[in-house]
This record gives structure tokens, C-alpha cells and sequence, in this order.
């Protein structure tokens, strides 16, 4: 899942993480238990993308999404790997494969109802999923339509109405027929394009405007761009629930401050703030966390996602290996976590797939003392690609402080090589587009990549599976298209073991690694403060380490 | 911040029209700057700022440091980057202390920020100084519909809020040249605030007796202008060039602050201290440094440029 994710790691709530300080079972720390009722309050800079679950797709509002939707499956709900585990939901179990894998069939648990009293159906899940090939509304998740079997013309339910392959034999059963076999298609359900909506209705922005909850939380209140409330669904029943403490009565959302104003608030913790959450703080706070009432309210993980420069595989001189591999040696990636804010904020990535990913090989395919990058082997390279006078590369980064530091640590490492660096700067509400449009992405860019759950299924492919290159909205940046890389993702797709598959993946990450189509920077981390009222809270690897807002609330409620 | 108050504010003080006497002369001027105290103080100052941006590569090579050049050993990593030790990371090495997450050294980047400041000012003040004394020439002199087309043209580009479409202008371009894109824009801006003062002087000075008695004697409209009216505009140019200076240089701070100024690594003053805003609390030296020099060299060219205009306005006679 790309990083607007990132981008809102640093400031509304995402990002995985594991091993967070405060860890369950403390009845001191934020961990501690929650009682029930209360308002939590969160603070965040950015706003939500959206509010329907076809369009919104990103660390962000994929926690959210759980407080007022279900999905036939979802996340458990507990630090670690614990967290990732997919869990029924709506649906009585994990699915039930058959013809190979190619078909699945989900039952409905009873006593499910939507916020306005109407049950929820296996129509309604129909109608929810097919919404995705809507091609305004289908922009978020892509698993839906990269899998499911549809006819090629089929435009979501509101143009081309009823999609056949999707059946709903009775109002608890659904069956998907897919396109290939898909051993982990329980895990695909847990998208937030499984949400259940009501059939006919959600046409247009309806949904962003008006959700309509299948969840314990509906909303109350919504004014975009400021603030946000959401109140108990009293349709909702904890019973048919495994997954949800639901503890808040309300939950309050105010958008738009300032990262800097936040950071100040959390640490002060006046009034309502000791009910606060809010994202990663600001380099320039770490400094000021250290004294021992501070750590006490703060939590810290990996975010599970991949910060790294994809360097374009279609232009000159970046489409010779050895240019690239330069590349990767002359980084110094300690400069390039200093500009993220140093060692509490980030871990300097070696391989593509982060440490959270199962399978994943702790490698280091280009190595240097410290990481601190090495010129002279650069050089080598380069000489021997016929560069040894340099040459001079574009690099799109977004227009934020932090971005644009981290431009300028590369580009300060890349100029004993006599490689001359122009750091364009993209606004950052079109800069995905921009690096995303073949026609208009340069010679290299950071970005990020965070897996949709911890699998290498979901990182390697959509980054680097030459068939995945699409002239707009494309994820394989590096443009690489190597034959024996995309035989190789074909030949794990088939692998029914799913332990087996994530260590092929592992090793496929060594492989394209070889190629060099990017530089894996860093793998960022989470640092967060939390209101002294705050409890039940802990950082879930699935959301990018965003702290699991099923199952944290207060201490006290009264307060 | 921006250069309209300053210009405007110069025009409605009173701004030295062209009394009963000859213009003031150059060198009285000069001596009766160099014999105020304070005046003197603000020009020793702007020397020492100019020095600093003509021979910057100069200076960063005598203390050590390029200001791209980035030194990880004098931050701290785990604390999120502040520099080392007290003041800011002030030290033999780093006489100003370095810049934090990047160990860049400050003093090098206050030189070349000066470089930024005083070059772009000063093509702006060039570019402005031209456009305006030449359109409000012609408009005062020609009259007709050379100034109706002119007049309009400065109405309506006084009406643009010029600093909002400054930002928008600037953010909406590719990087391209950004420091001849800065001049351009605020030129552009800042033209007629100079034109209008101008043209209302030459209209004035185009009725005078000496002007008839040139015109009589067979002069052509050129000569006219350039030998009978300018020199009795040199007055009121000099004061205004000299207050819009400071404002141009707060005009690109203020867009450097913003972040459409000049793109990084490029060091400026404005830039720097938008970065340390967050880093207030814990490194206060990193947002002291720019600002004093900010506020310091646009105070100096503000008293400086008073002084100059009272000197003017007095006249020659005593």
C-alpha cells in the first residue's frame, strides 16, 4: 500500500509496530486496562482521504475504517504477530476454499445489523465489494478487482449493475469465484472493500459524507478538513465481536493542527489532552522526551513500512545496473536517518522488505562501514559504466521539511562522485500522481511502500512485477521489467505453503536486490505520546504502528 | 515584510519633492552620514553584510566549513539531532554552532544566506528602480494615453494582494532558476509603487519654467528628460530605492520562509528560520543567529535610508 501512508505515519495515526514500550499487562503504563465510556481525543495533522471504504486506502484510515465497518475478516486486535492474525468477522470463519482455491465461501454470522436497523445481508457484502470496480469509486484497495473474476467491461454496480460471479445463494452465504487460485484469500476479505453497504445505496460521494457503521461506532459528526466525532452504534452487538473492546463512548477527531502545536500538547497533557492520542512526533520533540514522567506515556515500534529511493530504470544513465549499484554504495544512509530525526524515529534499511514481514532475510546487499555509504567503491563502479565524470540526475521529492532534507542528504553523498542531483520539489497532495505517471516521474524518487498485511505477496509484486507497470497510478517505480523476476513472482504465487512462499519471497528480495532498481533507505519507526488517561493502547503492526483504536480508551472515564 | 508598506509609507510621509532649491548634492550627503554616530554604526554593519556575500567562498574556506558540507559528528543521532553541546553546538570548528538533524555548519550558511539576501535585493531594486522610472517618466511626461495605459497597468497590479500571489505564482512553477524567478516576481510587484511617485514628480517638474525655457531653446523631448527632469528626480529615487531595499530582503525571506523561495541546499536566512521554529525549545541559537542578522541588516538599511531622506529633504541650504 503506497505511503500516503507515510506521509500520514508522520502525522495521523498509522504505522506498525511491534515491541512497544508499555506493553500489555502494566497497570501503569498506557497498556494497562481500559474502562469502559469516556470521549477519546485525537489529534492529527492531515485529514482522512476518505470516508468511503472503496476509495480510502492508507495507514491512516485503514484503523479507523474498523471503528465504524466490518469486513468478512479482519486483523486480531493484540501487539505483534498476535495482531496480524486474520480473524473472522462478519463472517463465522476464514472461508472455505474449493475448486482448487479458485472458489471461496464466506457465512454470515447472525445477528448483524447497520446503524439504521436493517440486517446486514450477504446482498449487502455483494454489493459492497462489487462497488470497487466503480471506476470513480474503486480507487482504493486493488485486491478485490486484481482477483475476483469479472467480465472485462463490468463497472461496478451503480453502471453495469449485477456482477454474476459474485453469488449470494441465500442471505448468509456469499461465494467468490476468483480468476487464478488464491491460497490467502481469507486474508484478502479482510480488505476494506469487504465492508457490507446497504444495496442501492452509496452511489457518488454519499459515503464520504455519511457512512453508514456496521461497526460499534457511528458517526455523529462531521466537518472535513476540522473535525470528526463519532459516537456508539447501539446496532452494534459486542457478542457476534471478537475483535472490538469498544471501550470509548465517543471518539473525537480534530484535524488540521500543526505537528508542531501537537507535539506541544501532548507533552503538556492539560485538560482534555491527558485524553489525547495523537501520531509520531516531530524530531525536534525527541530531545524534550526523555525525563521519566514522559517515558512513561511513550510508545515506540518499527512502522513496518519501507522508506526507499526507486531510481527509473527507463532513463539514462540509470538504466545500467552498475550505475545503480553505485548508487546504492555511495547512499550514506546515517545522514539520511538524521534528516528523518535519527535513530528514535528510524532503522536504516538494508533489504527491501522490512523486519515485519514474515520470511524476510536480514541482508545487507551493498554494504559500508556504518552505512555511512562507500565513495570509493561508487567510483569503482561507475568508472567501469563509463561515468567517471559523473552525470546529472532529477530527484521528485515531496514538498515537506523532512522530505526534502532527506533529498539533500543524498544529494550531498552523491556529489563526491560528481553526480549532480536537482531535487524537484512536488506538492504532496499530486506527488503520487506525479511519480506515478510514467510520462511525468524523473529519475528517481522517495517514496514508501507498507505491506496491506505482513506477507511479501503484497510488497514484492506490486513494486517490482514487470507486468504491473501501468501508465498512470503505477506502483513499480523503478519500471523494472526483468523476466526471471516476474517468472519468479508467478512461481510463488503458485505455492500453496504459505511459510514456504514468504521465505521464496525472502529470497526474491536478494535477487532484485542484485538488480538494483532502489536504494531501501529506511524502515521508519514509531515514537508517540499518549495522554496520562490513556490505556488499553498498544502499537499494531498491521496499521503501519498506529495504536489499535479498537482497544484503546481511558483509564479513568470520568475524566 | 513585504516591499508595498515600505514604499507606500515612504510615499505618503512626504516624499522630497523637488522644492524651491537645487538638489541636494552627493557629497553633503556623505558627510553628514558620516558624521552621525548611528548612521555610521548601520554602515559598518551593511559592509561587513556585503563583505560577507561577496567573498563568501573566501570566509567558509578560512573557518573550515562549506555550507552543503554536512557533519554528522556534531549532532546527536538518538536524540532526535540536536547539535552537541551548549549554544547550539558553538565551538572552535563551528562558530556559529551547526544546523540540526545535518551537522551543517551555520556560520557558512549565514554567509552564503547573506549572498542570497543581498543579491536578490539588489537585482530587485534594480529591476524595480528601472521599470519604475522609466514607465513613470513616460507617464508623467507623455501624458495622453501613454499614461492612461500605464496607469491602469499599475492600478491593476497594486490591486493583486502581491505577497498571496507571489506564494502562488512561485509554488505553481517548476524549480527552474529560482533566484531570477524570485527577482522577477517581486519586481514585478513592485514597480508601481515607484512609478506612481514618479510620474507625479515629472508632471510637477514638466510645467517648471525651466523646462519651457529648454523646450524653447530647441531641445528634444529626450534631452528634455534625461538632462532637465531625472536629475531633479535623484532625489526622491535615491530615498526610495534605498527603503525598498530592506523590504525586498524581507520580501524574500518571508518566501523562503514559506518554502517558495529559494530550493534547497540553497542557504537563506528565511529559510533557516522557518526550519528553526520547531527547534525552538531545544536549540534557540539555531533560530537567534538568522533573525539577528535578518533584523539587524534590515534595521540598519532602514535607518540608513531615514537618514539619507532627511539629508535630502533639508536641501542645501542650512
Amino acid at each position: 500500500m503506497l505511503v500516503g501512508l507515510v506521509a500520514s505515519a508522520a502525522l495521523a495515526l498509522s504505522a506498525c509496530g511491534g515491541g512497544a514500550t508499555g506493553a500489555k499487562g502494566e497497570s501503569n503504563g498506557p497498556g494497562g486496562k481500559a474502562a469502559q465510556g469516556g470521549t477519546l481525543q485525537v489529534l492529527a495533522n492531515a485529514a482522512f482521504s476518505h470516508l468511503d471504504p472503496a476509495r480510502g486506502f492508507d495507514g491512516g484510515v485503514n484503523n479507523f475504517y474498523r471503528l465504524i465497518y466490518r469486513t468478512l475478516t479482519t486483523q486480531g486486535a493484540a501487539p505483534g504477530a498476535e495482531g496480524t492474525k486474520i480473524v473472522p468477522d462478519l463472517a463465522t470463519d476464514t472461508g472455505k476454499p474449493s475448486d482448487g482455491g479458485k472458489t471461496w465461501t464466506f457465512t454470515l454470522k447472525d445477528g448483524l445489523f447497520f446503524e439504521t436497523g436493517a440486517p446486514i445481508t450477504s446482498a449487502d457484502v455483494k454489493w459492497g465489494v462489487s462497488r470497487a470496480w466503480d471506476p470513480e469509486l474503486g480507487i482504493g484497495s486493488p485486491y478485490a478487482k486484481q482477483l475476483i473474476e469479472a467480465p472485462a467491461t463490468y463497472q461496478g454496480p451503480y453502471k453495469s449493475g449485477e456482477l454474476s460471479t459474485i453469488e449470494t445463494p441465500d442471505a448468509k452465504t456469499i461465494v467468490f469465484h476468483l480468476k487464478k487460485p488464491f491460497a490467502d484469500f481469507g486474508s484478502v476479505v479482510a480488505q476494506n472493500t469487504f465492508t457490507p453497504v446497504p444495496t442501492g445505496q452509496g452511489a457518488g460521494n454519499q459515503l464520504d459524507s455519511k457512512p453508514i457503521s456496521s461497526g460499534p461506532y457511528k458517526l455523529a459528526e462531521y466537518k472535513p478538513g476540522a473535525s470528526l466525532k463519532l459516537v456508539r452504534n447501539d446496532k452494534w452487538d459486542k457478542k457476534t465481536d471478537d475483535v472490538r473492546t469498544a471501550n470509548p463512548d465517543a471518539f473525537q477527531w480534530t484535524f488540521g493542527l500543526d505537528p508542531a502545536t501537537i507535539d506541544e500538547r501532548m507533552i503538556a497533557g492539560q485538560g482534555t489532552d491527558a485524553n489525547a492520542i495523537a501520531g509520531t512526533i516531530q524530531a525536534a520533540s525527541v530531545a524534550r522526551i526523555q525525563t521519566p514522567q514522559l517515558k512513561q506515556r511513550t510508545m515506540t515500534g518499527i512502522n513496518g513500512c519501507t522508506t526507499y529511493l526507486g531510481l527509473n530504470t527507463t532513463k539514462k544513465p540509470l538504466n545500467d545496473v552498475k550505475v545503480r549499484q553505485a548508487i546504492n554504495l555511495a547512499v550514506n544512509k546515517q545522514t539520511v536517518r538524521d534528516a528523518d530525526g535519527g535513530s528514535a524515529l528510524a532503522e536504516i534499511a538494508t533489504s527491501i522488505q522490512p523486519p515485519t514481514v514474515a520470511g524476510r532475510v536480514d541482508y545487507d546487499p551493498y554494504p559500508s562501514p556504518d552505512h555511512k555509504g562507500d565513495v570509493d567503491g561508487a567510483r569503482k563502479l561507475l568508472t567501469e559504466a563509463g561515468f567517471a565524470n559523473g552525470f546529472t540526475m532529477t530527484l521528485d521529492t515531496r514538498a515537506q521539511p523532512k522530505m526534502q532534507a532527506m533529498a539533500v542528504a543524498i544529494q550531498q553523498a552523491l556529489e563526491p562522485l560528481k553526480v549532480t542531483v536537482k531535487i524537484n520539489t512536488i506538492d504532496t497532495a499530486t506527488y503520487y500522481e506525479v511519480i506515478g505517471t510514467t510520462s511525468q516521474q524523473h529519475d528517481a524518487a522517495i517514496t514508501g511502500w507498507c505491506p496491506d498485511w505482513p506477507s511479501g505477496a503484497t510488497f514484492l509484486p506490486p513494486l517490482f512485477d514487470g507486468r504491473n507497470i501501468t501508465p498512470k497510478g503505477n506502483t513499480n517505480l523503478s519500471q523494472l521489467n526483468d523476466a526471471s523476476v516476474n517468472a519468479k513472482i508467478d512461481e510463488i504465487a503458485k505455492l500453496t505453503d504459505v511459510q514456504a512462499a514468504n521465505a521464496a519471497y525472502g529470497e526474491l528480495d536478494k535477487q532484485i536486490m542484485q538488480l538494483a532498481p532502489v536504494v531501501p533507505l529506511l524502515y521508519e519507526k514509531v515514537l508517540m505520546l499518549v495522554g496520562s488517561n490513556i490505556a488499553g493502547a498498544y502499537l499494531h503492526d498491521g496499521f503501519s504502528g498506529g495504536i489499535d483504536l479498537v482497544s484503546v480508551g481511558l483509564k479513568d472515564a470520568g475524566k | 515584510m513585504t516591499t508595498t508598506p515600505a514604499l507606500l509609507e515612504v510615499e505618503e510621509v512626504g516624499t522630497p519633492a523637488p522644492a524651491g532649491g537645487p538638489p541636494t548634492s552627493g557629497r553633503r550627503i556623505l558627510t553628514t552620514v558620516t558624521k552621525d554616530k548611528g548612521a555610521m554604526l548601520c554602515v559598518l554593519f551593511l559592509a561587513t553584510v556585503v563583505l560577507m556575500a561577496v567573498a563568501a567562498p573566501l570566509i567558509t574556506k578560512v573557518s573550515g566549513w562549506g555550507p552543503y558540507e554536512f557533519d554528522s559528528a556534531a549532532i546527536n543521532s538518538d536524540l532526535g539531532g540536536v547539535p552537541h553541546g551548549a549554544l547550539g553546538g558553538m565551538s572552535s570548528e563551528h562558530w556559529f554552532g551547526v544546523e540540526p538533524q545535518n551537522g551543517r555548519d551555520l556560520f557558512a550558511r549565514i554567509v552564503y544566506g547573506a549572498r542570497v539576501s543581498i543579491t536578490i535585493s539588489l537585482s530587485a531594486t534594480l529591476l524595480t528602480g528601472i521599470l519604475g522610472v522609466v514607465l513613470g517618466m513616460l507617464a508623467g511626461f507623455y501624458r495622453g494615453w501613454v499614461d492612461q495605459a500605464i496607469s491602469r497597468l499599475m492600478d491593476f497590479l497594486m490591486a493583486f494582494p502581491a505577497l498571496i500571489f507571489m506564494i502562488a505564482i512561485l509554488s505553481s512553477l517548476p524549480a527552474g532558476n529560482r533566484p531570477v524567478l524570485l527577482v522577477v516576481v517581486i519586481s514585478a510587484f513592485g514597480w508601481p509603487y515607484l512609478a506612481r511617485v514618479i510620474r507625479g514628480q515629472t508632471m510637477t517638474l514638466a510645467n517648471r519654467e525651466f523646462v519651457e525655457a529648454a523646450r524653447a531653446s530647441g531641445a528634444k523631448d529626450s534631452q528634455v528628460v534625461f538632462r532637465e527632469i531625472l536629475p531633479n528626480l535623484r532625489g526622491s529615487i535615491v530615498v526610495m530605492t534605498t527603503l525598498a531595499i530592506p523590504g525586498f530582503i524581507g520580501t524574500e525571506a518571508g518566501l523562503s520562509f514559506l518554502g517558495v523561495g529559494v530550493s534547497p541546499p540553497t542557504a537563506s536566512w528565511g529559510q533557516m528560520i522557518a526550519s528553526s521554529v520547531s527547534w525552538y525549545s531545544v536549540d534557540p541559537m539555531f533560530f537567534a543567529i538568522p533573525g539577528a542578522f535578518l533584523f539587524l541588516t534590515v534595521l540598519s538599511l532602514t535607518v540608513l535610508g531615514d537618514k539619507i531622506r532627511t539629508t535630502i529633504d533639508q536641501g542645501e541650504a542650512t
